[in-house]
């Protein structure tokens, strides 16, 4: 039997940030750079920071990495590498080059399994282009995984959070519930076929999705991660000065997952997160109650949140259909910012 | 009093014992939830007053018990028109919940073409229903009348405006392969669908 990776740690995935109130907290006192060439820094709680080269390019420089989410090691390393170069593809741009971040109790752990993590990284690397130039690793414990990783992007082309605009659709590419589904296998009630459905989803790369949004021209988007599709939605509307209503009955879900959230299986980064959304966030009345918490799950790995332009979206949607994403859905709409900023309806 | 014992347990097991423990206890008895480490405790109290539940918190001995004291609420899942649906009720408390359950792209069988128009006059009618049923659910061949095409799908746009819940069998619509043509409505695995049904005070099949 090979070496289980989830017998290291409690929460895995993206599960395993700090809640983002305590960050913005602790975020807050340090100066932000003043250099011109900084287009986007994390002022606007983007994926990445963007920093401009001349008129034709900027870099796109983002990092992320974690503790596992998953048994085997290979998978481990498709996932983390799948996620750590989506923050490249949810502002807009095209991944280039990347560094392995890696932390593996040598001593604790075959080293197979640090091969295997590795060599999932590469594989996901490749198939996104992506040239795995160097890396550090540290022992410890419990093991930890992810990249740095560097891209290009039009400095006219960005798309950020705050790029949202007044009527804009949005559009989730992948459907929701990666963390309540993990949870679930760890407490093994979730049934064989679930989790190999979340699994597929977080080793999918928004490559497409980020192609689809340059055809369309949008600007305002990001990837649902840690902070939950409310969390990143929230960031969004903050960012670009708008209300987002989500019409949570239109979001896409995992097989499996609107099961498991009724019978409790609900993480607790979803209360961190819906402790961070709540203040600035109206549930609309008879939401369902276990709705409310699936639109706060933690993702590992999440599809693409995009606004575009109504008239473009029925074409953006198809091709995003046509594209292996067939489950990629409008969940709702930007309108004038009155009261909160998020709207789950 | 039932007492759910959650030592030893992280996050999310405590609460989900603390779910299976309220539907287990009998309707109007107390459960108490031992708890040992503190985010357990605030997840859990945070989703008893999510949901309407009243309980008092005590800390004993390094643990927290938290104690649910229920009066006349039962399952967690129920909701409001549960409780004014039993037949003494009168009837202006009645907020009767009605489900249309459609199994098929036509209305009754025997002649295939009155079949559809009979069942574009069914919901041609059904938009004008006061109210409007809480939820349509759609499974088998019944799906395929969410398809963009469908002769009524504006009738369905117009329920699930007037606040009509929409679902669609998930797997029926992989079986015929329709799931990037349907514009409205969520996709629901057995579970929800089987919750909706259960929920229903008429069920309507066409």
């Amino acid at each position: 039997m090979a070496f289980d990776l989830l017998t290291t740690v409690e929460t895995g995935g993206c599960s395993a940030k700090i809640p983002p109130r305590q960050l913005e907290e602790l975020l807050k006192d340090l100066p932000l750079p003043a250099d011109p060439r900084i287009l986007v820094d994390i002022s606007t709680h983007d994926d990445a920071g963007v920093y401009k080269i001349n008129d034709e390019t900027a870099l796109v420089i983002t990092t992320d990495f974690f503790p596992p989410m998953v048994s085997d090691g290979y998978e481990f390393g498709l996932i983390a590498a799948t996620n750590s170069i989506s923050d490249v593809y949810a502002m807009g741009g095209t991944p280039l080059v990347a560094l392995n971040i890696m932390m593996f109790p040598s001593a604790r752990i075959p080293m197979e399994v640090y091969r295997d993590i590795l060599r999932g990284g590469n594989d996901k690397a490749r198939e996104a282009g992506v040239s795995i130039i160097g890396g550090h690793t540290i022992d410890d414990y419990p093991p930890k995984y992810g990249l740095a990783v560097i891209g290009t992007v039009h400095p006219d082309r960005i798309i950020t959070n705050a790029g949202v605009k007044e009527g804009d659709d949005l559009i989730l590419t992948k459907p929701l519930g990666t963390g309540i589904i993990l949870a679930g296998h760890r407490l093994q009630m979730a049934a064989s076929g679930q989790l190999e459905g979340a699994v597929s989803v977080m080793k999918k790369l928004n490559t497409e999705g980020c192609a689809l949004m340059q055809k369309y021209g949008v600007r305002g988007g990001t990837d649902i991660t840690g902070f939950g599709l409310a969390g990143h939605a929230l960031k969004m509307a903050r960012a670009s000065g708008v209300t987002i209503r989500i019409e949570m009955s239109s979001v896409p879900l995992l097989e499996g997952v609107y099961s498991l959230t009724d019978l409790g299986c609900i993480p607790g980064a979803a209360f961190r997160n819906l402790d961070y959304t709540e203040g600035d966030t109206q549930f609309a009345e008879g939401l369902d109650y276990n709705l409310r918490m699936i639109a706060h799950d933690a993702q590992t790995s999440g599809g693409l949140l995009i606004a575009v332009a109504p008239e473009k979206s029925r074409g953006l949607l198809k091709e995003l259909h046509d594209s292996d994403h067939g489950e990629a859905a409008v969940i709702g709409r930007a309108v004038k910012r009155e009261g909160p900023a998020l709207v789950l309806a | 009093m039932k007492t759910v014992d959650t030592r030893g347990h992280t996050c999310p097991a405590p609460l989900i014992m603390t779910r299976q423990g309220l539907n287990e206890a009998a309707a109007d008895e107390d459960v108490q939830v031992i708890i040992d480490n503190p985010t357990s405790l605030s997840n859990v109290k945070r989703y008893l007053s999510d949901n309407r539940l009243e309980f008092t918190v005590r800390e004993e001995g390094g643990l927290s018990v938290v104690t649910v004291a229920r009066g006349e609420k039962t399952d967690l899942s129920a909701n409001e028109t549960e409780y004014c649906t039993t037949d003494e009720a009168p009837a202006h408390l009645g907020k009767r919940s009605t489900v249309v359950a459609v199994t098929s792209e036509r209305m009754g069988s025997g002649d295939d073409e009155l079949g559809t128009k009979l069942m574009v006059s069914f919901f041609r009618t059904l938009v004008l229903l006061e109210p409007v049923p809480s939820a349509v659910v759609f499974y088998n061949a019944g799906v395929k009348l969410g398809l963009e095409d469908s002769p009524v799908i504006e009738h369905i746009r117009e329920l699930a405006e007037k606040g009509t819940s929409i679902y669609l069998c998930t797997t029926c619509i992989n079986h015929f392969g329709i799931r990037d043509r349907l514009p409205i409505g969520s996709f629901s695995d057995m579970y929800q669908i089987l919750n909706v049904l259960k929920d229903a005070d008429h069920i309507i099949r066409p």
